[in-house]
């Protein structure tokens, strides 16, 4: 075991929820450590090559860390796989250089789902400790410092903001958003420019967006993706009091008699232990991998892991629920300008619906439920896997002539243009991670075991979206339009599993994110949310860490530093 | 050789997913779990795609049609593993591992009927389609998965099913004759995986990016009216520059 180093904070992962910390404590002058399994790539390595991401180099092997999925049957019986369906980024950043970037503040109902909606039965739903107004300084924050486009519109559901719109204007948008704008207002509906985390001018050393049409899913070459590597790694490192550890998987928290965190062990690239000291420890893995260190991490205070003597890690995972739905133009029953206009690729589509964030409808309940947004989206560019789809006609391979034909009708004949659904995936006790007493990952530790059940509820409300979405995509003149329901976890938009909360019951973090029973560690990635609300978490995630890192800072003044 | 159990295995699997995709309308309007698992792209969907779903590359480029979706969570196509189960193991003999002359010739001649030269876009010649077929056997992680020996393997049988239904090789066979013979081996699993396995990779010399050795000077893009990302990878920066 090797004593490598000591920091005054000590972060494991360098994701969205560990970036704002990072580069906070660091800008403060404390001496910052960040552990990161994968490697530091940058923006001269990212290439629109559809074979980088096939390959993995940015992503964990599956032969060297898995996870077991469990989900339900139907009929009352779980499956299980060995997946790797939930590693985002095993890179400095983590998945924040692959997403997208829709950032979508949450709405102040979403903080109090019970006192606004009531219980719904078999759903562990609960109010959180902190309303919206105290998340809203840091939503600014992010918007500002890791950069947000956007131009804000008035619509019945809008969150209240103290900025009067976005520090950044909206990003270039693509022409079929003219379209879809007509469409919905003929339908009295309010179509909501999405705002991205993507730059659309150049910001604090970052360029801005090239538009080159290939963005989520592939790493972003100019730095205006808001990665937390792009907007706060590389700065924070810059200054000089943040370092970051790369090939460094933690693999266990050790505690004291007292249950304090004493130091954090890692293996490097050489299979060896290092051994990290600090005075303040910050858990921020993706979900999943942060309630699995905590259940590793056992000790005299701590048998079942840290922050487990209520037996509450893990429990309360969510994903987002809802689906997608498409709709397909045929390119030759349009004008010429039109089609052509469709087939443009670079900016972005932008547009979101936002009118059902609550459904007051009697048609489904007779009192207003929690509904969701609908983001109107391209699928990031794959030529390759849409081409290999092709190649199947019913049950039979099809090869020659008519191949040739459907691929070429495929790509220059039709557009396809998606939306997609996202509402409450309802906490419920049958999804939950837990570790795997059967498989190891490659350094001999539990894997994690995710239990993905889902509350049917969600399917009702996923199923009034969705529905209305396939409504908006034949207002807008689509030659086929349809859309599916997903109960299967959506893998790179997990979140909970140490919820936060006043009872140490039931939750695993106070309201300042650090952990019930051990006073200096926090968590401060996604697995503090009690419920993800009806959008993606990222924008929320960002926030919420830089809500922690003030709070450590607080904490970190009354502390004797480490010297 | 293709023996009878294998025949009827193909049958087998075949008539279940015949029930099974009579479920689903049409290729994207699918409604299971399992098959909305399998969709990729965008966000929401991301978990499904190749890199994270936990499926290796072929496979998850095979599950992305309805059918193929089927099939994939059937196990049923076209991995040479799977092939390798169903029937005699392909051996590692050092001779197998390499095209001749003849094996060469005769995979040309069957991706030409895979993807012909009939006017309309580049043919698999023009793609480079053998060329990058032998780059990418020996990618090690293709190479691990028995791609190489499963594709000679199946030019013996192609080669025997031609002399028996046809008396000849299959290169000295008319074009119609070729295409008769096709039909007839993918009629049973293994053939059926084989001649998927030779269009994945054709398809790849379609449309990956021409620093992998297809698709030369973006011809495959040109036809389909497809515009590259950028910047492109290059020399130097391939996947495989990465480790
Ligand atoms: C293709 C894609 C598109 C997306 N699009 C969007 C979007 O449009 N909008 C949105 O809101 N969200 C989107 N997301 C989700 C978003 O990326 C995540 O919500 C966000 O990255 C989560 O941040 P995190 O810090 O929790 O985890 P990550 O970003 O996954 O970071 C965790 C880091 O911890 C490291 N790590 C894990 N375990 C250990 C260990 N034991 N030791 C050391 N290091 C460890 C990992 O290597 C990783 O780098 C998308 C994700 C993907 C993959
Ligand atoms: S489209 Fe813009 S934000 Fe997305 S990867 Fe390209 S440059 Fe980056």
């Amino acid at each position: 075991m090797k004593n490598t180093n000591e920091f005054d904070i000590c972060i494991v992962g360098s994701g969205v929820g560990a970036g704002p910390v990072a580069h906070e404590l660091a800008k403060a002058g404390y001496r910052v450590g960040v552990l990161e399994k994968g490697k530091w790539f940058k923006e001269t390595d990212f290439f629109k090559d559809e074979q980088l991401g096939r390959h993995r180099v940015f992503r964990s092997q599956f032969k060297d860390e898995r996870h077991t999925l469990e989900e339900p049957n139907g009929d009352g019986t779980w499956s299980s796989e060995t997946t790797a369906q939930f590693w985002g980024g095993n890179i400095v950043g983590g998945a924040s250089n692959f997403m997208s970037g829709y950032f979508h503040r949450l709405k102040p109902q979403d903080f109090r789902l019970v006192s606004e909606f009531g219980e719904i039965e078999g759903a562990n739903t609960v109010d959180w400790p902190i309303g919206y107004d105290e998340l809203e300084p840091y939503y600014t924050k992010v918007e500002q410092l890791v950069g947000v486009s956007g131009k804000v519109v008035e619509h019945p559901h809008l969150e209240p903001r103290s900025t009067k719109d976005f520090p950044f204007p909206p990003t270039a948008e693509h022409p079929v958003a003219q379209r879809f704008d007509l469409a919905c207002r003929a339908l009295k509906l309010h179509p909501l420019p999405m705002a991205r985390g993507i730059l659309s001018v150049p910001f604090n050393g970052r360029l801005s967006c090239e538009y080159s049409g290939y963005c989520g899913s592939y790493g972003c070459h100019s730095g205006a993706k808001a990665s937390s590597r792009a907007a706060l790694l590389d700065n924070a490192v810059a200054g000089g009091n943040c370092e970051v550890i790369t090939q460094a998987k933690v693999y266990r928290l050790n505690t004291d008699e007292a249950g304090r965190v004493s130091s954090a062990d890692y293996f490097d690239k050489d299979g060896e232990s290092v051994r990290v000291l600090a005075t303040i420890f910050v858990v921020a893995c993706y979900s999943i991998e942060s309630a699995r260190l905590l259940l590793s991490s056992t000790g005299v205070k701590h048998p079942q892991g840290i922050g487990n003597s209520k037996g509450q890690v893990g429990k309360n995972l969510h994903c987002c629920a809802g689906g997608t739905g498409h709709g397909v133009f045929k390119l030759d029953k349009l004008k010429e300008f039109e089609a052509r206009q469709l087939k443009i690729r670079g900016p972005f589509y932008n547009r979101a619906l936002q009118d059902w964030y609550v459904i007051d409808d009697r048609s489904v309940s007779d009192k207003p439920i929690k509904g969701g947004t609908l983001d109107f989206v391209f699928d990031p560019p794959s030529p390759t896997a849409e081409t290999a789809g092709l190649k199947w006609q019913g049950d039979n391979l099809l090869w020659g002539t008519p191949l040739k034909q459907k691929i070429k009708a495929h790509f220059t004949q039709s557009k396809d243009f998606k939306f997609e659904v996202f509402c409450d995936w309802l906490t419920n006790d049958e999804c939950y991670v837990s570790l795997d007493p059967d498989e190891k990952d490659r350094w001999g530790q539990a894997v994690a075991k995710v239990r993905a059940g889902f509350h049917p509820h969600d399917e009702k409300v996923a199923q009034y979206l969705v529905d209305r979405g396939v409504e908006v995509m034949k207002a807008m003149g689509a030659d086929e339009a349809w859309g599916n329901v997903f109960t299967s976890p959506t893998s790179n938009l997990v979140a909970g599993g140490c919820r936060f909360g006043n009872d140490p019951d039931t939750s695993v973090l106070d309201r300042n994110c650090r952990v019930h029973d051990c006073d200096n560690l926090y968590v401060t990635d996604g697995s503090f949310m009690p419920n993800g609300g009806s959008v993606t978490p990222t924008l929320t995630i960002y926030a919420n860490a830089f809500r922690v890192a003030d709070r450590i800072l607080e904490e970190m003044k009354v502390l004797e530093p480490r010297t | 050789m293709l023996n009878k159990s294998l025949l009827e295995k193909g049958i087998l699997e075949k008539s279940q997913l015949g029930n099974k995709t009579a479920l689903f309308p049409n290729d994207k309007g699918l409604t299971s779990a399992g098959a909305a698992k399998r969709e990729h792209g965008s966000i929401k969907a991301e978990f499904v795609s190749a890199y994270n779903s936990g499926l290796n590359r072929r496979a998850f480029l095979r599950q992305t049609g309805a059918a193929a979706v089927l099939l994939g969570l059937l196990g049923a196509k076209p991995s040479a593993v799977i092939a390798e189960e169903a029937e005699d193991k392909v051996e590692n003999d050092r001779g197998l591992e390499d095209f001749n002359a003849h094996s060469r010739g005769v995979v040309e001649a069957v991706q030409l009927q895979l993807f012909p030269d009939d006017g309309d876009g580049p043919s698999a010649k023009q793609l480079n389609g053998f060329q990058y077929l032998s780059w990418a056997l020996d990618d090690p992680e293709n190479v691990a998965e028995g791609d190489k020996a499963f594709i000679l393997k199946g030019v013996g049988w192609l080669e025997e099913q031609s002399k028996a239904t046809q008396g000849e090789s299959f290169i000295k066979l008319s074009l119609i004759q070729q295409d008769t013979v096709m039909k007839q081996i993918s009629q049973t699993r293994a053939g059926e995986n084989w001649l998927s396995l030779l269009l994945y990779y054709l398809l790849e010399s379609l449309t990956l990016d021409p620093v992998y050795g297809g698709n030369p000077d973006g011809i495959g893009w040109k036809w389909l009216e497809h515009q590259p990302g950028f910047p492109q990878p290059v020399k130097g920066k391939t996947y495989l520059d990465f480790s």
